[in-house]
């Protein structure tokens, strides 16, 4: 038995070794929960706008709600601007937080325990945006940089750090998500070994913890794709209105 | 449609219930936890790409040790900039 708790995040190969030009693109264990959680998201989806009915049923409901739930996170925080990048922002959340919540199962791997995975998340969102940027602002998108009001003594200053802060940007988003993932997955392997270590005699204790944890786990899987949306929507903000 | 008005009516109620329950509450409290997250990483990020940067730089004009320790410098300042922005975005959203 797996023991360590660090050998839940291992990535292996599944079938053939698939070599392209050098690139390594055989179909890992990371793919296949990538693949279960895009077929749950289809599936759950597809069940909740099946029959459209006055009074929604179950699925209904809850696919309602969070369609609900982002459209209106996304006019609260980047306005109506941002009502185009609807589709893009859900479906960066809804993959989010499936992938968190199937690594909840047990026996499961999560996806977003990666800082890959969630590296090329973030970086494909801060390229966008500031790719966006330039295009609806042109070059004045570099005021982004000159805070308005500021001494002309401390503006090299200030602009290297506005500089740095947005550079800080991808990174803060991408670690955030991994590290409470894999953090949270080492704990409750940790816990989970301590109850089989300590037996019969006091081995409860680590079992209430775990127990409890795990539903703190899952309230930080939504929380952590929550977050991940609503930053996506105030950089989608910073660069849709320029305020400065 | 009868019926529909009907169901306007009790999705009213329910709603206004809901406003003075238990369940927004926590939402908010996920809310603050959501916050929280935020503004931790955030300071850490930012002084771990300025002393990236500042490592580059080092190694692209030869200066070992003097433009590191500069960017880290902005890296911090960068770091608590960037908690002062979101905090006070938060207190913006409150109000």
């Amino acid at each position: 038995m797996a023991t360590n708790p660090m050998h839940q995040f291992n990535v292996y190969k599944i079938g053939p070794e698939i070599k392209i030009n050098g690139i390594d693109l055989s179909f890992t264990n990371a793919s296949l929960f990538m693949l279960i959680s895009g077929i749950f998201i289809s599936l759950f989806l597809l069940l909740g706008t099946k029959d459209r009915k006055i009074i929604p049923g179950k699925f209904q409901l809850i696919s309602e709600m969070l369609y609900n739930f982002i459209s209106k996170m996304i006019s609260d925080t980047a306005g109506k601007k941002a009502k185009p990048y609807f589709s893009f922002i859900f479906s960066l959340f809804i993959f989010v937080l499936f992938c968190n919540m199937v690594g909840m199962l047990p026996y499961s791997f999560t996806v977003t325990s990666h800082i890959i995975v969630t590296l090329a998340f973030a970086m494909f969102i801060f390229i966008g945006v500031t790719i966006l940027g330039f295009v609806i602002h042109g070059f004045k998108y570099l005021k982004i940089f000159v805070p308005s009001g500021v001494p002309m003594v401390l503006l090299p200053i200030i602009m290297i750090i506005e500089i740095i802060s947005y550079l800080s940007r991808p990174v803060s988003l991408s670690v955030r998500l991994f590290a409470n993932m894999m953090a949270g997955h080492t704990m409750l392997k940790v816990f989970g070994g301590f109850v089989i270590s300590l037996g019969l005699v006091a081995g409860w204790l680590p079992l209430t913890f775990s127990v409890a944890l795990t539903g703190l786990e899952i309230l930080v899987a939504f929380l952590q794709a929550y977050v991940f949306a609503i930053l996506t929507c105030i950089y989608l903000n910073d660069a849709l209105n320029l305020h400065h | 449609m009868k019926k529909s008005d009907d169901l306007d009516t009790r999705l009213k109620i329910a709603k206004s219930k809901l406003e003075n329950s238990e369940i927004k509450t926590d939402r908010k409290k996920g809310v603050f936890l959501g916050n929280a997250f935020k503004l931790g990483t955030e300071l850490v990020a930012a002084v771990a790409v300025g002393s990236i940067i500042g490592f580059i730089l080092d190694n692209w004009f030869g200066t070992k040790p003097l433009l590191i320790i500069l960017f880290f410098l902005f890296g911090s300042a960068a770091g608590i900039y960037n908690v002062i922005k979101a905090a006070k975005k938060m207190q913006e959203n409150k109000e």
